[in-house]
């Protein structure tokens, strides 16, 4: 399986922390605030973009191997 | 690189649900634990010089002790404590339950980041001058949620991983880690329960007040030393010695007493340090009796970690990394007697406020905390990046031997200036008035500010020359272990590491 069932549960809680950190950086009424939402928003969008690099690494580690076992 | 293909070269989407560890993760714990100690070590000499030369904060609100000084214990405590101690426990729980993590790579990895996270916006609150004034659970209330959020996930995992475990037993370190995790969410929590001024501001105020604001503080700040900096340790202990050493526990049956006694012990402790306060009287013997009663376990557990070696005595010659943890061990028995003695209430009269308390967190922090993780990290190394050894037992010795005297200066001119101070603010003259002003005291103890300094910079300087030992370690053609020495992508049982109850 190229993905796990976490990935799919992880990847939707990094979307509503990333949307959190939208509305908190929009309406903060002071510097720590803004600061800890967009720090938020830049958490959760490089997760996620690490979710999806890690599932082709995957992919292509299994084709490779496919490929070394029908060379030998 | 995804963790399937880094073990072995097998990808665990061809070959299915094979029982290979999750080590990755781990690494990344090791190498944030090795960044952040760097970083705690170094701001903490930066505020020994701004306590020594105060115009060395250069003028600069950002830099001033009051913000910084959460930053160094911060880092100290949680950055590079608690990544250690996440870590490990990842380490630990997977080979002593032959099992891999619970919950996959993505929640694993939530974890590593998200505390990472946690740290960087605790840090940057603090120097932007925020904070909920309550020692060692400084962030505010938004900062706090995360954290709670990354606890859950980190507990999630662990419990899991028990439950699917392969051995029927579970081994005493699981148990420690197991407290470790429990009850400082619980802790955390309870201390932290606050209401803030609006959903878009940091500001927040305590749900408690008073008095009992001030108990329900020190319930979470001794505990946090407790269950932080003991219980979480004396799992790496109970692992890593073992292995180390090539021994069983010295005895097992101690190690379940320890836990149990330990556990029930430590919960009360809190009030002693609000001696002479406004806590009615009771409360604070209460405080005091835990806390004289807590020596037995926590000598226990001293003299099983020491013993352990009994028979591998002379490996102490030969493996620099076993000597930090079995220092590591004697300096938790030293900071574990002297914590007793201060709670006794006449003995606390004296030392209270004074810089002697800031010595005896510093044995327990530097000469305990760090000194084990240091044997563990000694340890884990080599084996997390297949390397056949260290790159030079020689740096591990003078790592080992400036530390060393970095943690005698410092405690040593701290136990001096804390007495002196605790004398002087006592000392009366003949008419019955205070003998000397309080800028007198602080005069008179700059030569061991100075002292503690250097004992500082020896510690940065020994934990400096661990980077790069472990940077040629891992890089060094001269480490790299054979090919019949990497790992098989599978797991070995438990037993096949030597520790005893497994």
């Amino acid at each position: 399986m190229d993905s796990e069932p976490g990935d799919f549960v992880v990847g939707a809680l990094m979307a509503i922390f990333g949307l959190i950190g939208l509305f908190l950086a929009a309406r903060a009424a002071d510097g720590e605030m803004y600061v800890f939402g967009l720090g938020l928003v830049a958490f959760a969008a490089l997760f996620i973009l690490g979710l999806i690099k890690r599932r082709y690494d995957r992919i292509d580690a299994a084709r490779a191997l496919v490929r070394v076992r029908h060379d030998v | 690189m995804s963790d399937a293909v880094m073990h072995g070269g097998v990808a665990e989407s061809v070959l299915g649900p094979a029982p290979i560890y999750n080590d990755a993760v781990v690494k990344k714990f090791v190498i944030a634990s090795i960044f952040w100690a760097i970083v705690a070590f170094l701001v903490g000499v930066w505020i020994a010089t701004e306590l020594t030369w105060p115009a060395a904060n250069l003028g600069l609100s950002w830099i001033n002790f009051g913000r910084l000084r959460p930053v160094h214990t911060s880092a100290a405590i949680f950055a590079f404590g608690g990544s250690a101690l996440f870590g490990t426990s990842f380490f630990v729980v997977q080979r002593t339950c032959r099992a891999r993590l619970w919950g996959g790579e993505a929640l694993a990895n939530f974890v590593f980041w998200g505390y990472q996270f946690f740290i960087v916006m605790a840090a940057l609150s603090y120097v932007m001058g925020f904070s909920q004034s309550k020692e060692y659970a400084e962030p505010e209330w938004h900062i706090d949620l995360w954290l709670t959020v990354v606890w859950v996930c980190y507990l999630l995992i662990y419990v899991g991983t028990l439950i699917k475990r392969q051995e029927p037993h579970i081994y005493v370190a699981n148990w420690f880690y197991l407290a470790f995790i429990v009850t400082v969410a619980m802790l955390h929590i309870v201390n932290n329960m606050a209401l803030p001024i609006s959903l878009y501001a940091a500001k927040s105020y305590s749900v408690y007040s008073g008095v009992q604001d001030a108990l329900v503080q020190w319930w979470y700040g001794h505990n946090a030393v407790g269950f932080f900096l003991t219980a979480g340790f004396l799992g790496m202990m109970y692992y890593f010695i073992p292995k180390a050493a090539g021994r069983p526990v010295y005895s097992y049956r101690l190690s379940i007493v320890h836990f149990w006694t330990l556990i029930f012990l430590y919960i009360w402790a809190g009030p002693h340090h609000l001696h002479w306060t406004a806590l009615p009287d009771w409360t604070q013997t209460l405080g005091m009796a835990f806390s004289i009663m807590l020596w037995m376990p926590s000598w226990g557990g001293m003299i099983n970690g020491i013993m352990t070696l009994s028979g591998a005595w002379d490996k102490l010659r030969t493996d620099p990394g076993l000597r930090f943890s079995v220092t590591a061990v004697g300096f938790y028995g030293m900071s574990t007697f002297e914590g007793p003695v201060m709670s006794v209430r006449d003995v606390n009269a004296l030392s209270h406020y004074t810089d002697w308390t800031i010595g005896h967190v510093h044995s327990g922090a530097l000469g305990w905390v760090a000194f084990i993780v240091f044997g563990a990290l000694y340890y884990l190394v080599p084996v997390l990046w297949h390397r056949q050894r260290l790159y030079s037992t020689k740096l591990v010795a003078w790592h080992y031997w400036i530390a060393t005297l970095g943690i005698v200066l410092y405690i040593v001119s701290m136990w001096v200036a804390g007495i002196m101070q605790g004398l002087m603010w006592r000392a009366y003259d003949q008419y019955g008035f205070l003998q000397y002003s309080f800028v007198e005291s602080v005069v008179a103890v700059h030569p061991f500010y100075v002292i503690r300094l250097l004992g500082g910079v020896f510690f940065l300087s020994g934990a400096l020359i661990m980077v790069y030992n472990f940077y040629r370690t891992i890089t060094s053609p001269t480490t790299e272990a054979p090919q019949a020495m990497r790992p098989a992508p599978i797991a070995a049982p438990a037993g096949a590491f030597g520790v005893a109850g497994e």
